[in-house]
């Protein structure tokens, strides 16, 4: 186990160092700042952010490309924090949690102070998610070794009900729905075992199925474009005036609450599709519950507010667990980052811990660097950086639809892909209003073809028999744990559950 | 949401039954002795016939809170359409798929760009009643920012990133 240990410090260390170079420094600098202002900006999400990125990297080398894209999202989901302090709008959904008592301690004039918590959560979350990363991605690597297509059926269902469930934990079926027309828009184009065109009707266009990148940034840039400029603009609260130092006493009061935070949030991020603005909200009630000061939470809480962003910030490096060992996004603009390694010739999954193990400690390193960027920048460049909330949206929103039009058109220079970003845009538009969540819809648009694959073939070699599907281990613990989130959401036999819970657990069911 | 909902229940079953009605129709592919499990019609139709569930359980949960009755008029859509935040939206959908949809590729990039930089922000921030003074400001300031990121722009995706401009 030391041995293991010492030699995964090593690797990491030895990863450390690639990227100790001029440029390399260079590139994280600029696109960690580019991440926080991203985010910071009221319409402009850490997924429309990396999508946008992604297009201007093509033509770089795939460590640097990917080095890039992870310092623009750790930056992002951080910099969406300024926004909801200051103006109680959260400038990415992950930071939508933060608002709760960011704002209220604004409003005190404690602003500064909350951004400093806001830094100190960030930066732990993240350090907290990346000794994860570095532990659990090679041991699940290894074990993904033992999926067959059985396993990856099942991990595509699991992952699109789970998503569904816990994005729309109002009306789970909304976010199911998603997730199923995500899997059908993945339909689109040649299948994978005998070449044919499915629902191309003869557009060439469409033989190679939409595109993801263009599809992303029409269902998280142009709808959100739209968005932000139907609704009203939001006011700020005022610029801090006291200090953004974060403080020594917040870790050691709330040391308890960061440890909790940091490891739901990474833990969300391991569930395919759910993402930060989940783990967030999941690590402030937590947080809550087990708060000696549950009053303060929702009038200026530091403890939710260190929660949240912890939990927020762990979920990114959570996320790319599963992006790299079964080549499934934990969240959305972790889903980009996916397909931005696919188009840098990067192929994680099951084998990358046989094919190219050291991919995984360079891409902790990424993490590593991108933390220390943001906590830097967070801390030296707050004031500074609040003069981009002054940009109004009518300037900033044009801008921003341009970036997304050229940078749909890039990828393959088609005149095409313009048109699949303004469709999913106005689909993405369409079904935020009625409140379906887009996580699903994206999961189910990358995991598509790996059920479509997964499923014929291992109907074929069981010559229709459909019992390993049930019976083999993993899938048994698949389509238990899929079966009870769908039936789970039914009242009566929830409350059924809940009644036959406490009468197995008589001591605590008298009390109530 | 409810009547959002029947509607969208209503949709998402019809064109449920229209895959299924395709995936029927694609090939068998029996001539090239495939196995009939790996045909390319089961898995849309499999999908297909979860959104038929998802669907019918959207539309009864519906119909059964009354969201059937739709309560259309021409009246209500005019209230609707009149409401500022949906104007704005109207406004931006307008500008966006036109320059998008329509302008590019058929008139030169950068002019496209240009245009479509400068009539967002004039037509987004001039109010009626603004002084000529403001008013000549305002398209001032729309055409330099237009004309600066139509040039960035341009210059980095062609010389930087090596795109050819659409």
């Amino acid at each position: 186990m030391t041995a293991v240990l010492l030699d995964n410090l090593g690797q990491f260390l030895s990863a450390l160092g690639t990227f100790l170079t001029p440029l390399a420094l260079f590139h994280m600098g600029w696109s960690t700042l580019l991440g926080i202002v991203i985010g910071a900006l009221p319409g402009l999400t850490a997924t429309m952010g990396v999508a946008l990125v992604t297009t201007l990297t093509y033509k770089l080398n795939a460590d640097l490309a990917i080095l890039i894209l992870m310092c623009v999202y750790v930056g992002a989901i951080y910099g969406g924090s300024r926004t909801a302090i200051l103006i109680n709008i959260p400038g990415t959904p992950a930071n939508a949690a933060t608002t709760l008592d960011g704002y209220p301690l604004a409003k005190q004039g404690l602003a500064g102070r909350a951004m400093g918590v806001a830094t100190t959560g960030s930066v732990l979350g993240s350090v907290i998610g990346m000794f994860f990363l570095a532990t659990l991605a090679p041991l699940l690597g290894n074990y993904a070794l033992k999926f067959q297509s059985f396993e990856f059926f099942w991990l595509a269902i699991f992952g699109i009900v789970v998503s569904g469930h816990l994005t729309a934990l109002q009306d789970p079926i909304k976010g199911w729905i998603a997730g199923f027309i995500g899997l059908m828009t993945a339909m689109v184009g040649q299948e994978g075992i005998h070449a044919y065109d499915r629902f191309t009707y003869g557009t060439t266009e469409l033989m190679g199925g939409f595109a993801l990148i263009p599809a992303m940034v029409g269902a998280f840039g142009f709808a959100e474009v739209l968005t932000v400029m139907r609704d009203p603009a939001g006011e700020m609260a005022g610029n801090p005036r006291d200090s953004v130092f974060p403080k020594l006493g917040d870790i050691t009061k709330y040391w308890r609450t960061i440890i909790r935070s940091g490891l739901i949030g990474t833990v969300i991020g391991i569930i395919p599709g759910v993402g930060e603005d989940i783990g967030a909200w999941v690590s402030y009630a937590a947080a809550r519950r087990k708060s000696k000061e549950r009053e303060k939470f929702g009038k200026g809480s530091i403890e939710g507010l260190i929660a949240a962003e912890t939990g927020n910030n762990a979920v990114v490096p959570g996320a790319i667990i599963p992006v790299l060992t079964l080549a499934i996004p934990g969240s959305a603009p972790a889903a980009v980052l996916l397909a931005a390694m696919f188009i840098h010739g990067v192929r994680p999954g099951p084998m990358i811990m046989v094919e190219s193990p050291q991919f995984v400690y360079q891409v902790v390193a990424m993490v590593f660097y991108a933390t220390l960027a943001m906590g830097l920048f967070g801390i030296l460049l707050t004031k500074p950086l609040l003069t981009v909330l002054a940009i109004p949206r009518t300037k900033l929103m044009p801008v921003v639809f341009v970036l997304c039009a050229i940078g749909s058109y890039a990828i393959t220079s088609r005149v095409f892909d313009i048109w699949v970003m303004i469709g999913f845009g106005l689909l993405g538009f369409v079904l935020r209003e009625m409140k379906y969540p887009m996580a699903p819809l994206v999961l189910g648009i990358i995991l598509g073809d790996l059920l479509d694959k997964n499923l014929r073939r291992g109907l074929v070699l069981t010559d229709g028999d459909i019992t390993p599907f049930f019976t083999r281990p993993i899938c048994l613990v698949l389509w238990l744990i899929t079966a009870a989130s769908i039936l789970l959401t039914i009242e009566p036999l929830r409350r059924a559950v809940q009644r036959a819970w406490q009468a197995a657990r008589p001591g605590r069911g008298q009390g109530r | 949401m409810i009547r959002a909902d029947f509607v969208t229940g209503i949709v998402l079953i019809l064109g449920s039954l229209y895959v299924i009605f395709e995936s029927w129709r694609m090939p068998r592919m029996e001539h090239l002795g495939a196995h009939p499990l790996s045909v390319p019609g089961i898995v849309p139709a499999f999908l297909a016939a979860i959104l038929i569930i998802f669907g019918g359980v959207l539309v009864i949960r519906s119909v059964m809170l009354g969201g059937h009755r739709l309560g259309l008029s021409a009246a209500k859509a005019r209230e609707v359409l009149a409401r500022p935040g949906n104007q704005r939206l109207l406004t931006t959908g307008v500008l966006t798929i036109g320059y998008a949809g329509i302008l590019i590729g058929r008139v030169p990039y950068a002019l496209a760009t240009g245009l479509f930089i400068f009539a967002f922000i004039v037509l987004f921030e001039w109010k009626k009643g603004l002084a000529p003074a403001r008013t000549a400001r305002l398209v001032g300031c729309a055409a330099i920012l237009a004309a600066a990121v139509t040039l960035l722009v341009s210059w980095s995706f062609e010389r930087l990133f090596l795109v050819t401009l659409p």
